[in-house]
């Protein structure tokens, strides 16, 4: 049924629920998993070049463990992930990875990390499930 | 109100402004002056000199730092364009704005200049975090934008020092210590951080600490600024720091701390509302002024240096923050300009901080689609450059 999944991460317990449920979705239909790892907007309009590093830098750790974490759960599970970082909005970037690498899935989830995302988590799921070029699953 | 609670008050604003900066994904800057707004606003909060002092440092410290942050190696890579560009976009501004609030809003000639050079400048950090995120720090549009963006900072932070300069004795020995330390850090910082550095004790950000100190007390004996002296000694320490990371990240940590804080949030603290709203047909004709002058004189050559992406790179051009609010607090402190001027200048490059980048981005964002490409597993996904 699929053959192609994506999952989308942020780090967030949301997303560690949409890994695993794309992780037996995967391991059910013998489907190839991705997952997507958008890093979200850098400090916008900072002040000091040393501010948008740090904040750069952080969010690279951040992101670097999550993949890691992922690819071990998987892993442990039967299933291979193929892990993939960017920078930008979430929606844009999850949409537009789904149609270039021609996903049949996509799986996110219902909350993000941050206060800012839970503010504007209805937007960002509604785009993604609106845009998407297949199915999504939100996992609550 | 006693000290004590000015610092109890300024601390507890610099950390909510933490909290809703990595909440909001809003630079700690922009969220510290509008808090500093509001606090004295609303609050009553009110400054001490010891607030003044520290705020004076930090923005010392802040240019120090932007002179530091400077990459020569794309500087000479790009010299010729961001001459050009970075020097029209430092002095098609700084004329216009300078003529403007002079000869239309009956500003002094001083207070003009001041004017001047803080609506000149671009915001070297709110291009950067533009570009990173975009990946068009790769492509050659970024590196002339970054490389334009030392070039118009190198020329507000001159004017800023030359124009206000009162001519007395004090004016040889601060040039030439200026020269000496320019010429000498480079040469013993090597052997001084290898000798002294990497302690918890951070010998290293004491000799900054006192380098600027130095220059700043030699400034004000000299009735200049200290700005252009600590912008160059940053410049010549900037091929030092490029290989010492982590003595980089500690000197930002002590700045971001407790220095840049008192100094956004102190000139958060001296915008008056009342002035702003008795002006508000100043503040959107100075605002106007300001990414006119930019558009006017930058958007031709852009067109020539970046062609399609040129709108993009102007409107980039006409961002401000950190040099703008600098030249401002200087020109309140030293009582060049008064506290509506002061509201003014602060609010119109806050304001050029957010409009033309968020104008840049939503509507002539250069197009990154072939950011998808390359689907490798595990590293982060960009533009690929046509470097």
């Amino acid at each position: 049924m699929y053959d192609k999944i994506l999952v989308a991460l942020d780090g967030s317990e949301g997303s560690k629920k949409a890994l695993a449920a794309a992780v037996e979705l995967a391991y059910t239909f013998g489907a190839e998993l991705h997952s997507l790892a958008v890093e979200g907007k850098l400090p916008a309009y900072a002040a000091t070049l040393g501010e948008v590093d740090e904040a750069k830098a952080e969010k690279d750790a951040f992101f670097d463990r999550i993949d890691r974490e992922a690819i071990e759960y998987a892993a442990g599970r039967g299933v291979e992930l193929h892990p993939v970082k960017m920078v930008g909005d979430p929606a844009d970037r999850v949409v537009h990875y789904a149609e270039q690498g021609e996903f049949d899935l996509v799986v996110l989830a219902s909350r993000g990390h941050s206060l800012a995302h839970r503010f504007h988590l209805t937007g960002t799921a509604d785009k993604i499930i609106d845009h998407a070029p297949c199915s999504t699953l939100l996992v609550r | 109100m006693t000290e004590l609670w000015i610092a109890v008050g300024i601390a507890l604003i610099a950390l909510l402004a933490s909290i809703i900066s990595v909440e909001f994904g809003l630079s700690i800057a922009i969220v510290e002056i509008v808090l500093g707004v509001v606090a004295a606003n609303f609050f009553g909060l009110e400054s001490a000199s010891w607030v003044d002092f520290l705020a004076a440092f930090g923005a010392i410290v802040l240019t120090f730092l932007a002179g530091a942050e400077v990459d020569t190696h794309l500087l000479r890579t790009e010299f010729k364009g961001s001459l050009l560009v970075g020097g029209v976009s430092f002095v098609a501004p700084f004329v216009t704005a300078l003529l403007f609030s002079h000869y239309a809003a009956g500003w002094s000639w001083r207070a003009a200049e001041i004017c001047g050079v803080a609506l000149s400048t671009t915001s070297l950090a709110v291009v950067y975090a533009v570009l990173v995120e975009t990946g068009l720090n790769r492509r050659r549009v970024g590196k002339l934008l970054m490389s334009a963006t030392f070039v118009t900072d190198f020329g507000t932070a001159l004017a800023l020092s030359l124009l206000f300069v009162k001519p007395t004795g004090w004016i040889i020995p601060f040039v030439a210590v200026s020269a000496l330390l320019i010429w000498l850090l480079p040469k013993i910082s090597p052997w001084f951080f290898r000798r002294y550095g990497d302690r918890v004790i951070e010998p290293e950000i004491k000799l900054v600490f006192f380098l600027l100190f130095l220059l700043m007390a030699l400034g004000k004996l000299s009735a200049s600024h200290a700005v252009l002296p600590a912008f160059l000694v940053g410049l010549a320490a900037s091929q030092l720091y490029a290989g010492h990371d982590l003595e980089r990240q500690r000197l930002r940590v002590v700045a971001f701390a407790f220095l840049t804080p008192v100094f956004f949030i102190r000139s958060g603290m001296n915008v008056s509302l009342t002035a702003l709203g008795a002006n508000l047909g100043l503040l959107v004709a100075l605002f106007g002024v300001k990414v006119a002058a930019k558009l006017g004189a930058v958007l031709p050559l852009a067109r020539s240096f970046v062609g399609r992406d040129s709108v993009f790179f102007t409107l980039l051009m006409s961002t401000g923050l950190t040099f703008g609010t600098i030249s401002s607090l200087y020109g309140y402190q030293a009582g060049i300009i008064d506290k509506a001027q002061f509201s003014l200048l602060v609010t119109v490059v806050v304001a050029s901080a957010v409009i033309p980048t968020a104008i840049a981005q939503r509507w002539f964002r250069p197009n990154t689609e072939e950011e998808v490409d390359g689907m490798t597993n595990g590293r982060l996904v960009h533009a690929e450059g046509d470097d």
